[in-house]
């Protein structure tokens, strides 16, 4: 039971110590433990995992192809593609030493591992990818709706950030953009009041101003900026972006230190099953 | 107005391949025949260039590799331009992954780049170092001790026997860091384990959907810049005046982008159409 419980903990304990410690301490021994020798162990673990990694996965589809287990057929492929992986990655060089070695050959052109990325991985990767577009597009037709204001607000955002970040976004004018809100603002107007009068001149007043303005100015189609679309989403990802990826990564960060200090500790012990 | 109203529920109801053949359509039109969109440089776009600009010439840059084939079209131009701006300003480049993936990635840049534009000298104009396991751990290896982690680069040759290795033992070594990166590990934490403890300047090609969470470095300082996505990589290919996939691919974006907002506009009028009968009744 010592080797299995209190051996490991005190492992945990003693490499996470000194490993805190490094960024305190500036003892030479310390130092070279942190940044050279702990970093080298965790290659070395970290090659162990990918082989623990791979034998996991064929065992787990082995057993859905003995028992055929439902999709059973795709375990088919998965086993068949790892065999065939190994097979170029370790046996079957394709071309001879004086083009590439082992080792050299995963990226020479020629090789068999070269071809089965190439041609096999890559379209497959892209392919998958590529169906994001497609799925996002139908996703935000049904699922993108104005319920309430915090949707309204993060449609509106959406908005801006697609249309700004992509070149047509630069050459929409600023003056389209105040129409068009002049105009949003007469639905909402008339939504609330319920009277066309109101709305009617709610809005000829709006435009009229927009357009005053315009002839004034001379129509710059950046100006003014806080109407202009790519300054707009510019602004938004400065400011209410940083500010909310600022919070999440503090939040994220006291959840690792608390999460390290259990290790250290030895309250948190689920790296050894319980 | 009721026939309008019937029109637009309709519309709220078509199937969803209807929507996806419009996309394709969208995507594809714009790839045959392009528009040729005017590209605007935005200022996070700007100071990457500024500040590979500013580098001495013979500066040592590393340049990491860390995306999959996946967000080729995205990373890919990214990785190019900064090759050529770099090697156009003679500067010593250093090649290694995160990913095993951007191993090829690489590979496949260096082909187009290092050797059929600009015929650089392996070992002497650049050196690929290649993919290690590990992330972060990786990352802190060429912190402390890069000859320790890489004893031979990428074709097998020890590292001892390339002339541009003299004199490179560790991150400190390198006058500046680009990360051309796609998630986990990458541009994150080249900033928390390498630049910001040691000092040295970076800069950072990511995908679109990364942008929120790099910016808070961006904005902090902890970061020359960042190329923000597919438009980052155009706005970087009409800064360098050498336009790429990037550029193509922004005008079949743009479209994209205009058709979803459509396609979210009609969505919500149909929504309040069936909210408001539904009241009716």
């Amino acid at each position: 039971m010592i080797w299995k419980r209190q051996i490991p903990i005190l492992i945990v304990t003693i490499v996470g110590w000194i490993t805190l410690l490094g960024w305190f301490i500036d003892q030479p021994d310390i130092q070279e433990f942190v940044n050279d020798d702990a970093t080298q162990w965790f290659d070395i673990l970290a090659s162990f995992a990918i082989i623990l990694g791979a034998l996991n996965l064929i065992k787990l589809q082995v057993q859905k192809i003995l028992y055929q287990k439902p999709g059973w057929i795709y375990s088919v492929v998965a086993v068949m593609g790892f065999l065939f992986a190994i097979t170029a990655g370790f046996f079957v060089k394709g071309v001879d030493d004086s083009v590439a070695q082992w080792g050299a050959h995963v990226t020479t052109d020629g090789t068999l591992f070269k071809w089965m990325f190439d041609y096999m991985f890559s379209p497959m990767s892209a392919t998958m990818f590529s169906l994001l577009a497609f799925f996002v597009a139908s996703a935000s037709y049904r699922a993108f709706r104005i319920r309430n204001f915090e949707a309204t607000l993060l449609l509106v955002s959406g908005i801006i950030i697609m249309v700004g970040r992509v070149p047509i976004g630069s050459v929409i004018s600023s003056w389209f953009v105040m129409y068009l809100i002049v105009l949003s603002a007469g639905i909402y107007i008339n939504v609330w009041k319920k009277d066309m009068n109101t709305t009617f001149v709610f809005v000829a007043v709006g435009i009229s101003i927009v357009t005053i303005a315009g002839f004034m100015y001379g129509w710059p189609i950046d100006k003014p900026g806080i109407f202009y679309l790519p300054a707009i989403q510019e602004w938004i990802y400065y400011y209410p972006n940083v500010a909310g990826a600022r919070s999440i990564m503090i939040g994220i960060g006291l959840g690792i230190f608390a999460t390290s200090i259990r290790y250290i500790l030895g309250i948190e012990r689920s790296y050894i099953g319980e | 107005m009721s026939k309008i109203q019937d029109t637009f529920l309709k519309i709220g109801s078509i199937d969803r391949r209807w929507i996806f053949l419009i996309i394709a359509a969208v995507v594809i039109v714009p790839l045959i025949f392009p528009v040729g969109l005017p590209i605007r440089p935005t200022d996070t776009t700007k100071n990457v260039y500024d500040s590979i600009e500013k580098l001495p010439a013979g500066s040592k840059v590393l340049l990491s590799v860390e995306y999959s084939p996946s967000t080729r079209p995205e990373n890919h131009p990214m990785t190019i331009s900064i090759l050529r701006h770099l090697f156009k300003n003679n500067h010593k480049v250093f090649i290694t992954c995160l990913w095993p993936d951007g191993q090829f990635m690489a590979q496949d840049a260096i082909n187009q780049v290092a050797k059929q534009e600009f015929n650089k000298t392996y070992g002497v104009d650049y050196v690929f170092l290649g993919f290690r396991p590990g992330n972060e751990a990786v990352v802190k290896g060429i912190v402390s001790n890069l000859r320790k982690l890489y004893t031979v680069d990428v074709y097998q040759k020890k590292i001892d026997e390339i002339p541009l290795m003299n004199g490179i033992n560790n991150f400190k070594d390198f006058d500046f860091l680009f990360s051309s990166s796609a998630g986990f590990p990458g541009t994150i934490e080249w900033v928390q384990y390498a630049s910001d403890p040691t000092g040295i300047p970076m800069a950072s090609g990511v995908t679109s959907i990364q942008v929120n969470e790099v910016m808070p470095y961006v904005q902090a300082g902890q970061m020359v810049g960042v190329l923000a996505g597919m438009p980052g990589a155009a706005e970087y290919e009409a800064l360098i005046n050498q336009k790429g996939s990037a550029t193509s691919g922004m005008d079949a974006q743009s479209v994209a982008h205009l058709v979803i907002v459509l396609f979210i506009i009609l969505g919500n009028v149909s929504f309040f159409i069936e909210r408001n009968r539904s009241k009716k009744y």
